[in-house]
């Protein structure tokens, strides 16, 4: 039927000189953007968007697209030279990657990080290409039942965050949790623990948080222990991959690819539980858990497939049912409406060319990115080797405007301060970190869905385990948090028993 | 003392940035000693329109579209920037443009919770704290249901609600005490509904069609524009609009009116342009030519068209009349909905 024709029309759009053109600008623009620290895709296309308004729309929508997946590749490279993430997304990334770069190896944990995205930007376009009609039906299968099993889901990942100490790790999860009720309750409009402050009605944004606790802690540190950290990690080390570290990637690249694509279809769920839940997957599957955290190429490659790879998921939802999944797809729909494109059911019949020329841009798209990115490495990872005192200046200043330029309030300035100063002693008290962003992402959700499933179900509680997938996914959850627990019992009993 | 040097230069670096923020507040008070009480007055700098939302949604895009009006027909010489202060459902920027007091080159776009938040108790600032200047278009409400729901019209919906209020779920964007949630009960209160029996969930990580979608919920109460594609693509229908008539435009011209229903109830979604408090006489008038002149406009008409807007113009002295009878009108809902302010 009339579908080839459709993608026939979508090539010829993509591979116009205006299409070209246009898709190597927009992934440009974004992948610059995505590397500052504290600004990512969100701030990328709202950027784009006064400049898209009287251009032709299906190249708007090109660019577009281009600026918000480039965006998320370049989002790592802050998160693993500067352990400043610009987006939630790349959060996971850093565990792995700035240990790496602090190791000596930037230019590895870069060329991983580029190749990995590549690899789960380019699998999930087939995917979306192949399956993007048909997938339209999974992303409404998840209700507020089902989010809150998956948020359940992904908390347990605190226990495998623990780095040290468990309880360390849950209270640290708490606070996070704690953190995230500021502002006005979704659920009856009343506000909580605002203390009056109207900075703070809409609550806290997961920006400030991230790069207090990462960022700024990280420089209080370099600043404070200065003499304990000398020269070493100023080296880039090698881009070169090793058979083994190819190796290594190929399980996550493939895995990931397909899982983060599943995620990002979700409405809601997207690039940030992608790459967390693509991370925890990888730790339990793989043989070596304990290099997790410390460097690990897959702890590296797996996130960062995965959060590409829930990018082009994200266009499912957005382009064949016209719902956006996430705050940046949102942006991204408010930007199509005022080009006069509605996504929704019909698009890819009504306007086929633009639906299908997206697609295949995103392909071309994705190949730019990897030339883009990969002979530009070396030069990035070169930020490190800044002398100390301005890199510091250089991550402060960078945090600051990523964090001024999501409201343009100079309260949430104060805010940042206050969150890198408790990052700091988070740190010197030995609390992990990860499991407070983590239960701050996530806990949010968890909260809503929880309370808008109790509404529709008048405060029947059973509504979580009368649905099949809710349900699977809530005995997944227990399980992954109760059998660790069980094996360190049994292992400490053997050990008393010697 | 390295060490403190670093640590100075952190500082430092931070002691900047914030002052760069608050920089440009400075400057205007300077302005405004100047001016007033003229009787022609006229813009001396640049015109800042306030979104109070971020970039591409409603707010945004009326802002956007009259500063662009503005210039290409050559109505207003002064430059015109739109700058986004979001945050709070616009009590921040709306605070940003109560400091602006006596400084008329600051305006704001306003709709519906301009008069909701404050009512909610979660801003300090309502319309009565600004110069209301004009108000420029309105849009409306729509409730829709899947293709397969058992009503047919906003009735049979009503009468099933009055019998079994437990067993439907109303889902819409914004919080309870807003405006989806208030546009849906005024209307079923019309038509006999106990405003408090109604059940509302909010969902505003935007699954709200979803859920309507797969099941979870059973209405969807939102704005008419984000109905229309489900409607063409035959997945749900629209059993009602709050609309006074049946609106213009494909797709939309088969909405059936509350009204026409025998419910005899609307809810305008309008939207306008709010000055600082205190403004001049002079300076009301100015802004008012002004905005009656875009209003006529070319350019206006075909935004108009290309956003699916209705054209509602009020000026100043009529828009406060009518906010204050909305006004009264949303606080009666609120109180029988036991939310409130403060």
């Amino acid at each position: 039927m009339g579908s080839l024709e459709g993608i026939f029309s979508g090539v010829q759009l993509a591979f116009s000189f205006q299409g070209i053109l246009f898709v190597f600008l927009g992934v440009m623009a974004g992948t610059l953007i995505g590397m500052m620290p504290g600004l990512g895709p969100i701030s990328a296309i709202a950027i784009m968007i006064p400049l898209t308004y009287n251009m032709d729309p299906p190249i708007a929508l090109v660019l577009m697209a281009g600026v918000y997946y480039g965006a998320v590749f370049g989002g790592s490279t802050s998160s693993i030279l500067l352990n400043a993430p610009g987006i939630s997304g790349t959060v996971a990334t850093s565990f792995d990657g700035y240990p790496m770069a602090q190791r000596g190896e930037a230019g590895k944990a870069l060329a991983i990080a580029a190749i990995s995205s590549f690899v789960g930007g380019t699998i999930s376009v087939i995917l979306l290409m192949l399956f993007a009609p048909m997938l339209s039906s999974i992303a409404i299968v998840f209700g507020p039942p089902e989010y809150f099993a998956l948020m359940v889901l992904g908390l347990t990942a605190i226990s495998s965050l623990a780095d040290g100490s468990t309880i360390k790790a849950l209270i640290s999860a708490v606070v996070g949790m704690m953190a995230v009720t500021i502002g006005i309750d979704t659920q009856t409009g009343t506000t909580r623990f605002t203390f009056g402050n109207p900075n703070l009605l809409e609550g806290i944004d997961f920006l400030v948080v991230a790069l207090g606790l990462f960022a700024l802690a990280e420089v209080c540190a370099l600043i404070i222990n200065r003499k304990q950290t000398t020269g070493k990690n100023d080296s880039i080390g090698s881009l070169k991959l090793s058979k083994s570290d190819f190796k290594d990637m190929s399980g996550p690249m493939g895995r990931q690819s397909f899982l983060g694509f599943i995620l990002g279809i979700l409405p809601g769920a997207g690039a940030t539980i992608a790459s967390f839940i693509g991370y925890i997957t990888e730790k339990k599957i793989t043989k070596k858990p304990e290099e997790f955290g410390k460097g690990a190429v897959r702890g590296v490659s797996a996130p960062e497939t995965a959060n590409n790879a829930a990018t082009s998921g994200a266009f499912v939802p957005l382009l064949s049912l016209g719902i956006p999944g996430s705050g940046t797809t949102a942006v991204l729909l408010g930007a199509l409406l005022v080009m006069d494109i509605q996504p929704g059911p019909l698009l890819m019949t009504d306007q086929p060319e633009l639906f299908w020329g997206v697609i295949v841009s995103m392909y071309i798209g994705n190949m730019f990115l990897l030339i883009l990115n990969l002979p530009l490495i070396p030069y990035i990872a070169k930020i490190l080797s800044i002398p100390r005192p301005m890199l510091v200046s250089l991550v402060i200043m960078f945090s600051m405007i990523g964090v001024y330029s999501i409201s343009f309030n100079v309260f949430d300035l104060y805010l940042l301060l206050i969150f890198g100063a408790l990052g700091y002693i988070m740190r010197l008290l030995k609390f992990p970190p990860a499991p407070f962003i983590l239960a701050f992402i996530l806990g949010g959700m968890m909260e809503e869905s929880f309370r808008q499933a109790m509404t529709m179900s008048n405060n029947d509680i059973t509504i979580f385990f009368t649905q099949p997938i809710a349900l699977g996914m809530l005995i997944v959850g227990f399980l992954s948090f109760i059998v660790p627990i069980l094996q360190s019992l049994r292992q400490k009993n053997k050990n008393a028993v010697e | 003392m390295k060490k403190t040097w670093l640590l100075f230069l952190a500082l430092f670096t931070m002691i900047v940035l914030a002052a760069c923020g608050s920089a440009d507040s400075s400057s205007d008070e300077e302005e405004s000693a100047s001016g007033s009480s003229d009787e022609n007055w006229k813009p001396d700098q640049s015109i800042e329109i306030v979104a109070p939302s971020s970039a591409g949604g409603g707010w945004d895009t009326t802002a956007r579209m009259a500063a662009e009006g503005f210039e290409e027909e050559g109505i207003i010489d002064q430059g015109l920037g739109v700058v986004n202060k979001e945050g709070g459902g616009g009590a921040i920027g709306w605070s940003y443009v109560a400091e602006k007091s006596g400084n008329p080159h600051h305006l704001f776009v306003g709709s519906p919770p301009l008069l909701l938040v404050p009512l909610n108790g979660q801003s300090e600032y309502g319309y009565e704290d600004f110069t209301p200047l004009a108000n420029m278009i309105s849009d409306y409400g729509a409730f829709a249901v899947r293709e397969d729901a058992s009503w047919d019209n906003l009735n049979e919906l009503f009468d099933d609600m009055k019998d079994n209020p437990d067993d439907i779920t109303v889902i819409g964007e914004s919080s309870p005490g807003s405006m989806d949630h208030i546009q849906f009960v005024k209307i079923a209160k019309a038509a006999g509904v106990d405003p408090k029996s109604v059940k509302y969930v909010s969902a505003q990580d935007g699954s709200t069609m979803t859920n309507l979608l797969n099941g979870n919920a059973d209405v969807y109460s939102s704005g008419v524009t984000e109905t229309i594609e489900q409607v063409r693509a035959d997945k749900i229908r629209v059993l009602g609009v709050t609309s006074e008539e049946r609106m213009e435009g494909d797709v939309v011209e088969d909405f059936p009116t509350a009204k026409e229903q025998g419910i005899d109830e609307t809810f305008v979604n309008w939207r306008g342009f709010f000055g600082p408090p205190d403004m001049s006489e002079a300076e009301i008038a100015y802004y008012e030519e002004k905005f009656a002149e875009l209003n006529e406009s070319e350019h206006w008409q075909e935004t108009r068209e290309k956003f699916a807007w209705n054209e509602m113009y009020m000026e100043s002295e009529e828009y406060k009349e009518f906010l204050s009878e909305e006004k009264e009108s949303m606080q009666e809902l609120l109180n029988e909905l036991n939310i409130q302010g403060e």
